[in-house]
This record gives structure tokens, C-alpha cells and sequence, in this order.
């Protein structure tokens, strides 16, 4: 398992466990992902409080899960970016596809 | 080609497995040879980011079981190689047209667009040697960034691209040699 996952009111929270998104868990994540999408939430929010590091084959899995989400009408934001995660999504301009939040309080904010 | 005083070379087998070992020793040498006047963060963030491209590339598109990994010093730059005699480079433009090496027919720089996100266009430009530098043309902005649009098999060129100074391919028809090269400039003029 990748992600570590609570559900309230359809709006789900999914922690990233390793402490490196890559390639080596990038399918996985990205089956899961789906998995969860595909069951009729609204929210995914995905917390990378572990991750140290991502690399561009999970960024390609984060993409996936957003293109099969969108037209399911569910809503992928991402939390708890560390420094040089966030700096590596803004790198290639994910920062403007994604809804970037500072913790799970902020973006469950956005709910009420 | 600039020549570096100082280089080492990491043999890397290329599995999945391996990655965060190889990163770990590449590294711990740029931390050693730099111990006196240490990178700054940023930097070492950027050099992290390309050699994880690089050894995920291995991994992914040699179709070879090891890759060489060079690091490089000189007094103005630091020198990422990743060489292999596995398949040559595939990109595919814009136009949809493949572009393969060895190059069939160059005969004077040209530039091929191979990607954009609605912000950045990563294109490549090739010599008469065929040699392939890549460079980003900063667009004017759209409102929907198209990063959706495309596949996600040019995040990892578009990373080494924009966290390098400079960033090339080149093979060798005679020997079957592969290389990636990312260079960063130590001194800022």
C-alpha cells in the first residue's frame, strides 16, 4: 500500500507513506489513485507530508489520476509539500493544474 | 567538449531497486569533492533532481542492463554523464513525426519543438554532428496550462532541461554510444 486513507463525507485523505514518490511505487500510487477516484468520491486530498522526494514518473501518475478524475467531476488537491517537492512541481508548472494547500486543515477550508 | 580535471564513474545496473543507492554515492561524492565550499541547497536540489532522471531514463529506455555515470569538475562547472549502448534516443515532435538517432539527414542546426505545457515549449536543437541541445522557449501564458494535453514522457527531459544550465544528447553511430550530459555552472558571472 502506498497511501494511507480516510474517508468522511466522500472526501478522502490519502497520505503518500514512502518517503520517495518514484519510480519504483509510481504504478502503484497511480492504481490506487484510480481505485479510490473510481468509487464516487468528491475530494482526493493527497498529503506528501513523507515524501523527500518525487520524481518524474510519479508526477506522470499524479497526471493520470487528475485526467481520469476530471471527468468524474472529482477534485484532486495536494498537501504538505516539502520545499524541494513543491519547487519540482512549480519546476514544470504543476503548481498551476493542481490545487496546492500548506496542510489537510487548509483545504478541507475550502469544503465550507 | 569542456574537459573536467576531476571525474569519477558510478556503474549503474539498471534496476528500479538500484536508484536510491546510485543517487546516494553520486551525491555523497559531489558533498565530499565540494566539502570546502559546499553547493547551496538549490543547487544540490537541481543536481538531485537530474541524477534521478538520469538513472530513472536507465531504467525506463536503455533496454541495457548497466549504465556509466560520469561526474565532473572543473573550476567553472560540474558534469553529469550518463552513457549507455542501449537504443538511441526517440522523441517524438509536436508534429507527431518521429526523431531518431542517428539522424538521417542534418545538414545545418535545426530545431525540433517536442513538447509544451501552455508555459514552456522543450525543444531540441541538433548540429551537423547531431548532436541534440535542449532548451526551453518560455510562451505566453494561456490560461489553461496544456500540461494535461500531453503524455507524461517528457516530464523527465523537461526536468533535466530546466534544472541544467545545459542539457544534451549525443550518440555515436560507429560505437552505439548513448550520452546524456547536464552541466552546471559553479561560477555566476
Amino acid at each position: 500500500m502506498i497511501l494511507k486513507v480516510e474517508e468522511i463525507n466522500r472526501v478522502v485523505q490519502a497520505t503518500i507513506l514512502p518517503e520517495e514518490a518514484s519510480l519504483t511505487n509510481a504504478d502503484a500510487f497511480k492504481e490506487e489513485m484510480i481505485s479510490i477516484i473510481g468509487r464516487g468520491v468528491r475530494l482526493v486530498i493527497v498529503s506528501f507530508e513523507n515524501v523527500n522526494y518525487i520524481d518524474s514518473s510519479f508526477l506522470g501518475s499524479l497526471v493520470v489520476a487528475l485526467k481520469y478524475a476530471m471527468p468524474r467531476n472529482v477534485d484532486i488537491y495536494l498537501v504538505s509539500l516539502k520545499p524541494d517537492v513543491k519547487n519540482l512541481l512549480t519546476l514544470i508548472r504543476m503548481d498551476r493544474v493542481f490545487r496546492i494547500f500548506n496542510n489537510y486543515d487548509e483545504a478541507m477550508g475550502t469544503l465550507s | 567538449m569542456r574537459a573536467y580535471s576531476d571525474q569519477i564513474k558510478i556503474v549503474f545496473d539498471c534496476n528500479r531497486e538500484g536508484i536510491p543507492g546510485t543517487l546516494n554515492v553520486c551525491l555523497n561524492h559531489i558533498r565530499e569533492k565540494t566539502g570546502a565550499l559546499p553547493l547551496d541547497d538549490a543547487l544540490m536540489a537541481k543536481i538531485k533532481w537530474v541524477l534521478m532522471e538520469l538513472l530513472t531514463n536507465a531504467v525506463k529506455h536503455s533496454g541495457e542492463r548497466q549504465s556509466v555515470l560520469r561526474i565532473g569538475f572543473s573550476e567553472e562547472a560540474l558534469s553529469l554523464e550518463k552513457e549507455d549502448y542501449g537504443k538511441p534516443l526517440v522523441l517524438v515532435g509536436q508534429d507527431k513525426k518521429k526523431i531518431v538517432w542517428p539522424l538521417e539527414e542534418v545538414v545545418k542546426p535545426v530545431d525540433f519543438p517536442i513538447y509544451h505545457n501552455g508555459m514552456d515549449s522543450l525543444c531540441v536543437r541538433t548540429d551537423e554532428a547531431g548532436r541534440a541541445t535542449f532548451f526551453i522557449e518560455e510562451l505566453a501564458e494561456m490560461e489553461m496550462p496544456a500540461l494535461l494535453s500531453d503524455t507524461s514522457e517528457h516530464f523527465g527531459l523537461l526536468i533535466m532541461t530546466k534544472a541544467s544550465d545545459e542539457f544534451a544528447y549525443e550518440h555515436d553511430p560507429d560505437t552505439g554510444l548513448n550520452r546524456f550530459t547536464s552541466t552546471f555552472y559553479l561560477i555566476t558571472h
